[in-house]
């Protein structure tokens, strides 16, 4: 196999960050002091020399960018200043980039204009959908339900949720062709996509490879504040996805309930960790004091500033609500769901978000492999002990 | 030393009798025959010094039982050990005990006589005594250190070695350092930075220097470059700095186009003949732009590395100095069409060489180096046009170059470089075609790494759009600055690919349709081995040094040669621009490959060398010389026939009272004390001076006595 070197991508790729890998003189030192690399996934050494020499395709079926979780020790330790671990990212980007089929995230990753304009565009779908099509406003007290029919808006639910899962889906199945299926000498077993499918589960929900990046050996739970928070962040954007999806006329109510009914709690928490998440990351990259938050693409920006205003619009809407104040509850609702539209329909299949699904496949796609290539190499030896007999 | 062989030994020979060189060798015998009359007939009176070396000697040799056993010794008037006899107050006991005691010979037992034996010498010379009446004994390398387990047997070899000292002290003669009168004059040869450097130092201390230089004009391969690092400076700016004070130092003569052609003699007075090729053209002659368009020769034009063509009348670069055009003799078919033109100063195709001599002091050889010529085919060098060597790429970047400074190369532009280092240098046998001596260029030309990564800065800054690929084995930017260059190209984009020497890059054209017209191919060691293609619109080859082709100089001036074909010098650490002839030594890249800045620490080396050699107008040589006791030679003449030195020992005829005979007669400033003559006489009438075949017998004797210093102790 003969690989042939594209000194354009180098330029191509500083699109989707911060990345001054020309520095690199591969001497490997971010591999060595990555916690989570080893001999099979070199990172983040391979794919910087992949990337330096614009092996496209070697990085197209490279799962290492999504095994990296941005500790930001290569970095520190780089003898160079190459930023390796800003390196990693930008490549999370691109490799995004290239398993979006539809060329919009391409779009806005490398474009404000087009970012930016999606944004208004969507919010503007929003507002004006209600300005036209809104139910009757009732000024004497709360009646949201009256105002923005459940169903109704259970039903765009649905919608949104066909459309990006259909989206989101076929990115993935892109990235299963790229990581997969390049490889044509491996043979892969229908059940090894069963039997390892635990791992997609498995990781989504305890994101159980973040604790083992950037913390020391024997800390608790609580000391590795980075899972920790990551962890948070994922409970509550994922509790509050069902709630806002799956739940919908259960959590859209007009009712009043207690304090310690469930309706209340549970969105208080995933509320609470959202703030926390899009707070820690705002505050992060504007103090840049860590390694994970030295550089800002303008889509780093784009997610949790949404995600903020949608807490914060959730809040406030909950507030009147609560108060009894119809009209302000009214406008607050549309304004939340026209920072919330934007939010989801960007960033699922077309942005950061995306990574929540891309992670756990690649580790489930790797260990896939991993289990053929062992099962290959093990038949192959045992074909050849029986030829020999 | 390289070994003359049979037949030029037998015609040396006869040249010596026909020619004898003039060395004041009569006045010296009489000298030291008179010195030695002087003392004849005197008491030897022998002090013995034993040294402790501060316990280094002490801790495993008795010195005083030493000391004491020596002193039962005949003609030992004084015996003592002393903690440091190096100290001054060691070196004063030494001269009170001449002057006290009248003292007449001194044996030190100490360490090794490339540490002490000097500094002893003085001494005795301080004590009024001449300063080879001394015998230097090693007891420390030769003993205490190899013998520690051994205290009582290492006692006994002190003992020994002192006893053979003192044995040959008591035959010990006075000596003279034969003296030698010396050319203030050196000869430059080489005009290139490290020859310009040395002439330039020379001068400055009044000596008279003469530069001969082969090629018709001064600076030598920094004239052809572009941008030097570490400075990014102009090379032709640097280099005429040097020239403009070469020029305006009144002791510095300069011949161009002029070579070697014959040289002996030795330190101090050298013969040298040289031959001047004619320029064929005069200083002002105004002609010479219409002169070059109607002569019909056309040759590679070998300043610009044959990537334009020159006329058989030329003038190499404008601003070169000599400003004066040339006639190439060696392809002008004198058809006289160059005659026709101009109107002041003229032109003469029939000038002929011309030959001459001149006496200098000393030599500094600075001959360079030529860039390493690929074979055809040799990364598809001489096959692609688009595969070029660096000196040529440095032509073309150069303003005055074949394309004017543009980065073009076979009529079109320049975007992607592959940059190819080692080629010609670290070569593997087995892998790499030999050169027709059949050896490969194992050795690293040192300079080519940063002169690449030089060239690339050059090109990004030039030519920004440009992407440049390194293949490289390893970087070696080794020097003050040097390391800037390739941090530099990393950060402009410069894309490093890592080859083995066992399996180099592979140059091909490529195949139709391919946008750019060389493919290079590489197994990437950066990436785990892969193959790499990268398609490139040219190739350059960062070609080694390998030094210029000077067999005959070589032969001519005895200097020795190390298997990579560079000049060899003494002693890489201790004398590192000395050759073994007296008074000839190195500059510059003759020696081996060199950065322009070393190439003048080198010039300037040599020089100082130079300078201590040839400023007393003195040179000074150690007395330890073959010398011929007429009474016993018999002129059997073995000894001129098995002499390694040229010109040390000859027969000359003699006529005394009717009788014609010959005898040898030795030139001490040739001779290097090497001992062969003495071995190969049958009549014993040679001997070294400082070590007589007598003295050899007394220390053996001594050595063989019976000691048994413990029992009496």
């Amino acid at each position: 196999m003969t690989y042939r070197v594209d000194p354009t991508f180098v330029d191509e790729l500083k699109k989707y960050g911060h990345v001054n890998i020309e520095d690199c003189f591969n001497c490997g030192n971010c591999t060595a002091i990555c916690p989570l690399s080893t001999s099979e996934t070199p990172f983040p050494r391979k794919n910087i020399r992949q990337a330096q020499l614009g092996l496209r395709e070697n990085l197209l079926e490279s799962v290492d960018p999504w095994l990296c979780y941005y500790c930001g020790e290569c970095t520190l330790t780089c003898p160079r200043q190459a930023e390796p671990a800003e390196a990693q990212m930008a490549m999370r980007r691109w490799l995004t980039a290239q398993y979006d089929w539809t060329g919009l995230a391409r779009k806005f990753y490398t474009s404000k204009v087009w970012e930016i304009g999606a944004v208004f565009f969507l919010a503007a779908f929003i507002v004006v959908t209600f300005v036209l099509f809104h139910g009757p406003i009732v000024t004497d007290h709360v009646a949201l339900n009256t105002f923005a029919p459940v169903h109704l808006v259970e039903l765009g639910d649905y919608v949104m949720l066909v459309g990006l899962s259909f989206f989101l889906l076929s990115n993935i199945f892109r990235m299963y062709l790229f990581i997969v299926r390049s490889d044509k000498s491996l043979k892969i077993p229908f059940k090894l996509y069963i039997t390892e499918a635990w791992q997609l589960l498995y990781n989504t929900v305890t994101q159980i490879r973040y604790a083992k990046c950037d913390e020391e050996e024997g800390q608790s739970f609580w000391e590795k504040t980075r899972w920790r928070n990551h962890l948070i962040i994922v409970s509550g954007y994922g509790l509050m996805f069902t709630l806002v999806v799956v739940f919908l006329r259960w959590f859209q109510t007009d009712n009043y309930y207690p304090i310690w009914h469930p309706q209340r709690w549970l969105g208080y928490y995933a509320t609470i960790a959202l703030l926390f998440g899009a707070g820690d990351a705002i505050i992060g990259r504007i103090k840049k004091d860590n390694e994970m938050h030295k550089y800002s693409h303008p889509s780093d920006w784009m997610f949790p500033i949404l995600l903020l205003l949608t807490a914060f619009t959730g809040i406030l809407l909950h507030t009147f609500r609560y108060l009894g104040l119809p009209l302000p509850t009214y406008y607050t609702y549309v304004i939340h769901l026209a920072i919330l539209t934007p939010m989801l329909v960007l960033e699922v299949p077309f942005g950061k978000w995306a990574h929540l699904a891309y992670r756990p496949f690649a580790i489930y796609f790797e260990a896939i492999k991993e289990k053929a290539k062992v099962l290959q190499e093990s038949q192959t030896t045992a074909d050849a002990y029986a030829a020999a007999d | 030393m390289t070994e003359p062989n049979e037949e030029n030994k037998e015609k040396d020979v006869k040249n010596n009798s026909e020619e004898p060189i003039t060395v004041h060798v009569d006045e010296l015998k009489d000298a030291v025959e008179k010195e030695i009359a002087d003392a004849g007939g005197e008491d030897i009176k022998i002090g013995v010094y034993v040294c402790q070396c501060g316990g280094n000697i002490s801790d495993v040799v008795r010195t005083d039982l030493v000391a004491k056993e020596l002193e039962k010794f005949p003609n030992v008037v004084v015996s003592r050990d002393f903690i440091f006899m190096c100290s001054d107050s060691g070196q004063e006991l030494i001269k009170k005990d001449i002057q006290e005691k009248g003292i007449n010979r001194v044996v030190v037992g100490s360490c090794s006589p490339f540490l002490h034996e000097t500094t002893f010498r003085k001494a005795v010379s301080s004590g009024g005594l001449n300063p080879y009446l001394y015998t230097h004994v090693g007891i420390r390398e030769q003993d205490s250190w190899v013998h520690a387990d051994h205290p009582k047997e290492a006692t006994e070899l002190a003992v020994h070695l002192m006893e053979a000292g003192v044995a040959k002290a008591r035959l010990l003669e006075p000596l003279k350092p034969t003296e030698i009168k010396a050319k203030k004059h050196a000869l430059v040869i080489g005009g290139g930075i490290a020859g310009l450097q040395a002439a330039l130092s020379i001068a400055k201390a009044d000596l008279k220097v003469t530069i001969v230089e082969k090629s018709h004009f001064l600076g030598g391969r920094v004239a052809q470059w572009d941008t030097v690092f570490p400075t990014d400076e102009d090379a032709r700016a640097v280099l005429n700095r040097v020239i403009e004070e070469v020029l305006a130092n009144p002791n510095i003569t300069i011949h161009t186009g002029t070579e070697l052609i014959a040289a002996k003699g030795y330190i101090g007075e050298f013969n040298i003949r040289l031959r001047q090729q004619p320029r064929g053209v005069s200083e002002d002659f105004d002609g010479l732009d219409e002169a070059i368009k109607v002569c019909p020769v056309e040759v590679p034009d070998e300043f610009n590395f044959g990537l334009s063509k020159r006329k058989a009348i030329y003038r190499p670069y404008d601003g070169c100095v000599p400003s004066g055009a040339v006639i190439d003799w060696e392809h002008c078919t004198k058809c006289g069409e160059c005659l026709k033109v101009g109107k002041k100063g003229s032109i003469n195709l029939d000038e002929t060489p011309h030959e001459f001599d001149i006496t200098v002091g000393a030599v500094v050889v600075a001959t360079g180096f030529d860039p390493y010529e690929p074979f055809k085919g040799e990364f598809g060098y001489g096959e692609i046009p688009e595969v070029i060597t660096l000196p040529q790429l440095e032509r073309i970047l150069s303003k005055d170059g074949p394309t004017k400074g543009k980065l073009e190369v076979n009529g079109h532009p320049v975007h992607n470089i592959a940059m190819i280092h080692c080629v010609g240098s670290r070569q593997k046998e087995g892998v790499h075609k030999p050169q027709p001596d059949g050896k490969v260029n194992d050795y690293c030309s040192r300079v080519c790494c940063t002169a690449t990564l030089s060239a690339a800065k050059q090109i990004h800054e030039h030519f920004p759009d440009t992407n440049i690929f390194d293949l490289y084995q390893d970087i070696r930017t080794y020097g003050r600055g040097h390391e800037d260059y390739y941090i530099n190209a990393s950060k402009n984009g410069v894309t490093f690919l890592r080859y083995f020497a066992e399996e180099i890059p592979e140059v091909t054209k490529s195949p139709e349709g391919e946008k750019n017209p060389v493919m290079v191919k590489v197994k990437d060691h950066l990436t785990w081995g892969y193959e790499v293609e990268v398609p490139v619109d040219l190739v350059v080859l960062a070609v080694g040094m390998m030094p210029t082709p000077i067999q005959d100089l070589i032969g001519m001036l005895k200097v020795s040669q190390g298997n990579d074909r560079f000049l060899l010098e003494v002693h890489p650490k201790l004398r590192p621009v000395e050759t073994a002839i007296a008074g000839i030594v190195l500059a510059g890249t003759a020696q081996g490959p060199m950065t322009i800045r070393e190439a003048s620490y080198a010039g300037q080396a040599a020089a100082s060398k130079v300078i201590a050699m040839l400023i007393t107008g003195q040179v000074e040589l150690e007395p330890f010389v073959a010398k011929i006791d007429p009474e016993r030679c018999e002129g059997s003449g073995e000894c001129v026939k098995y002499c390694p030195q040229e010109e040390a020992i000859r027969l000359e005829t003699f006529t005394e009272d009717g009788r014609t005979f010959q005898r040898a007669v030795v030139s001490p400033a040739n001779c290097n004390g090497c001992g062969v003559c003495v071995s190969v006489c049958p009549n014993r009438a040679i001997n070294i001076q400082g070590w007589t075949l007598d003295q050899f017998d007394a220390m053996v004797e001594a050595l063989a006595m019976e000691v048994s210093v413990l029992e009496d102790a």
